[in-house]
């Protein structure tokens, strides 16, 4: 023992003195061998192009633990420089002090950003962190049950009226399928609320001050509910019963046993596999929205990168480097390419029309016209909380009283006064 | 479960190893000790502490309340419900697995062709993780997909929405509950069944007794002492190793009333705690937990000495 100390203690100072390179943590949570592979890659990359830096990529879980993992870490001093947080995460991370906005810790030129991605992760006029991996949510049908039901694939249904006509149709050609299937997920909510162009929060959205109330009370959430209720009560309807359950609600669709679903553009890739393999083709149509209302656009849904505080000067910058190299036009082109995420730049999707890629993959098409045509504005940015992922699960809750039987009325007040109160006791902490 | 008596030899003397001064036992403690303070004690010290506090574990704020928090979740209707159905859910399911699992351990206990690969096929379970039997069980009960709807369609025509109608979920979580803890139970009870001695038994037999008999009034008595053991651990296992396959398999819910039906303390617990980052609130429901086993330990004190028969 005194022996192996006395070698750390001689050999310790020699090796760092050695070591003249500054080492980033970047902390993530992609498990899969597919995108942490990339991830990898481009910072196996990136360390032989820049001798001084070494960037160390590494899995910590779902974002909820890598939140966790990051804030304690903080705390003890041995924060990672770079970390990825999710989107409901934002506020969270903004509150707890940990982290310096990107924009101050050099000049960064974000105006290649496509704007509702960046304006989304901007509070206070401060680019906070860097847009990563985002997503937004999309109608798929499978062309052939349509088909046998009379519909045309070529024009899916954009609004809630259309859909429930078209349900309609499916219903009468008795094909062992019910019409429409989606996971139960605030987050469907929360693009709904913006497509509509009505905010979630109050003090615009959460980004003017602290949100200290929800508009569950308002006619577009009453639109939501409603449309929840109608689709349940003809018994168009399904998913597994769980809530947020992804995986369960494509598997019914890609199983056939849904004629339309709606879920992130991210799972494009796996779906048309899916499908594929099952013997059907899936067509990709713009979110559908309640009728009457104009069309708003989409929030923006995924991660960012974020950067320490409590990191050197030189670990901030190396962090920030590596975050836009990751992030450069090419990078992003082949992460769409292999994930279905939004590449988050301009320019990239320049490329990637000049590669001929929505020729090839046109279901892609529709999710980026969705994107690049969002109307910029408070709703459209997304809403700020620092209880969101607390007041998400209240409302797909108040989703599932709804679904089972209880009036929209009720379950809105409902809901609406739970989550009111997640917001109040959040703000408690700062009195 | 072990009675330790000091030993004596044929003469009568007592044959105990007794330390001289009191350092060197504590020595040979110091190790638990150590690591009992650090994984347990200290940790059950700063959670009865952050339980007196408003706290968040991402903002690191702290504001004393005193027993606020513990008054809050009282008063609350969703944690009054939360421990309502975690009570059901307990008795439930360890009556439910218990009398389950000395059926099977009896039948398997037979002398019969095959007894042995029956034991192993219901020991199997236990190898599976928690994590695997929940995602099992999920696909098995998909309402559209799943392998039960399908046959239950072609057979009676009725396809059950088995994780959001609140009576069925909550059945569904108790009866995987109960699956998940069989393998463990029955492997007591055979070991215990085994060691049955067979005077007794052939004797009843002899005497007259039917084999319902023989079960009820002489082997069910001799493993008291095993079912005993099996109901302290049932109860700790269903309030708190419920959590990984509600968690997999309902996320709690249905909502129905002030909480999901399948939300049970330990779930509620972690949902605050670790997810809603509620730090505070999680704490006091820590101590509120604590105080419920204490009392369950208690209890297994207090019962064990008076109504367990050990047996010579």
């Amino acid at each position: 023992m005194k022996k192996f100390l006395l070698t750390l203690a001689l050999v310790g100072p020699a090796a760092s003195a050695a070591q003249a390179q500054t080492t980033i943590e970047f902390w993530h949570s992609f498990g899969d061998a597919k995108r942490s592979g990339w991830i990898q890659a481009r910072a196996d990359a990136f360390n032989k192009a820049n001798p001084g830096v070494k960037v160390v990529p590494s899995y910590k879980g779902s974002y909820n633990d890598s939140l966790q993992a990051t804030i304690l870490a903080a705390r003890q001093g041995k924060a990672p420089a770079l970390v990825q947080i999710f989107e409901v995460g934002s506020q969270l991370a903004l509150d707890s002090g940990a982290f310096q906005p990107v924009s101050s810790v050099k000049n960064v030129d974000f105006s290649d950003y496509i704007k509702p991605v960046i304006n989304y992760y901007t509070i206070g006029g401060k680019v906070n962190s860097l847009p990563f991996n985002s997503s937004s949510p999309v109608l798929y049908f499978n062309q052939e049950l349509l088909k046998k039901a009379g519909l045309d694939p070529k024009t899916p249904p954009t609004t809630f009226g259309a859909l429930m006509k078209a349900c309609q149709k499916i219903e009468a050609a008795k094909l062992d399928a019910r019409c429409f299937g989606m996971s139960l997920n605030g987050w469907f909510v929360e693009q709904w609320m913006a497509q509509q162009g009505q905010t979630l929060l109050n003090n615009g959205n959460g980004r003017q001050g602290r949100a200290t109330s929800t508009t569950l009370d308002s006619r577009a959430a009453q639109n939501i509910f409603s449309f929840f209720k109608t689709m349940q009560d003809r018994g168009y309807y399904t998913y597994t019963g769980k809530l947020e359950d992804w995986d369960g609600s494509d598997a019914i669709f890609t199983n056939q046993k849904a004629a339309f679903h709606i879920t992130s553009t991210a799972d494009i890739g796996n779906i048309r596999d899916a499908a594929k393999k099952n013997g059907f083709t899936v067509g990709v149509g713009a979110l559908p929205i309640p009728d009457g209302s104009k069309r708003n656009g989409v929030v923006i849904g995924g991660a960012s990168l974020w950067i320490s505080k409590g990191v050197s000067k030189a670990q901030a910058e190396g962090a920030l480097d590596f975050a836009l190299f990751m992030t450069n036009t090419q990078n992003m082109a082949e992460w769409h390419k292999l994930t279905g995420y939004y590449p988050v730049r301009q320019s990239s999707i320049d490329l990637l029309r000049k590669q001929g890629w929505f020729s090839q993959t046109p279901l892609q098409l529709v999710a980026f016209n969705q994107l690049t045509r969002t109307v910029p504005s408070p709703a459209t940015a997304g809403g700020l909380n620092g209880a969101a992922i607390q007041t998400r699960r209240i409302i797909e809750e108040g989703l599932q009283k709804v679904l089972g039987g209880q009036g929209v009325d009720a379950a809105l007040k409902d809901t609406k006064a739970r989550a009111d109160a997640a917001l109040g006791e959040y703000n408690a902490n700062f009195k | 479960m072990l009675s330790v008596r000091p030993k004596r030899d044929a003469g009568g003397r007592e044959d105990r190893a007794v330390f001289r001064g009191a350092a060197l036992p504590w020595l040979f403690l110091l190790p638990s000790l150590l690591i009992l303070a650090v994984f347990i004690y200290l940790p059950t010290l700063r959670t009865l502490r952050l339980a007196g506090y408003r706290a968040n574990l991402i903002l690191g704020t702290e504001q004393w309340v005193g027993l606020g928090n513990i008054t809050d979740l009282l008063g609350s209707a969703t944690y009054r419900q939360v421990a309502l159905q975690t009570l059901v859910f307990t008795l439930l399911s360890v009556t439910g697995g218990l009398l389950l699992s000395l059926g099977l351990a009896w039948l398997a206990s037979r002398p019969v062709r095959g007894s042995r690969a029956y034991r192993l096929l219901l020991i199997y379970p236990y190898a599976l993780s928690p994590a695997i039997a929940g995602t099992l069980w999920l696909f098995l009960f998909n309402p559209e997909i799943g392998v039960v709807n399908q046959i239950l369609g072609e057979l009676a025509g009725v396809r059950p929405r088995w994780l959001d109608t609140p009576l069925l979920a909550f059945a569904l979580v108790t009866v995987a509950a109960i699956w998940k803890g069989l393998a463990y139970n029955i492997v007591f009870y055979l070991a215990s069944i085994r060691n049955l001695p067979t005077d007794v038994m052939e004797a009843a037999q002899i005497d007259g007794a039917t084999p319902a008999q023989v079960f009820w009034r002489v082997a069910f008595p001799l493993l008291s002492p095993v079912t005993f053991f099996l109901v302290f651990t049932n109860i700790v296992a269903a309030l708190f190793d419920s959590f990984a396959l509600t968690d997999l398999l309902t996320r709690g819910g249905p909502y129905v009333g002030h909480a999901g039906i399948t939300t049970f303390l330990v779930y509620q617990l972690y949902q605050d705690g670790f997810v809603n980052f509620r730090t505070g609130a999680a704490a006091a429901q820590g101590a509120l937990m604590l105080a419920l086993v204490a009392f369950v330990t208690f209890m297994q004190f207090r019962l064990g000495e008076r109504r367990v028969h050990y047996g010579a």
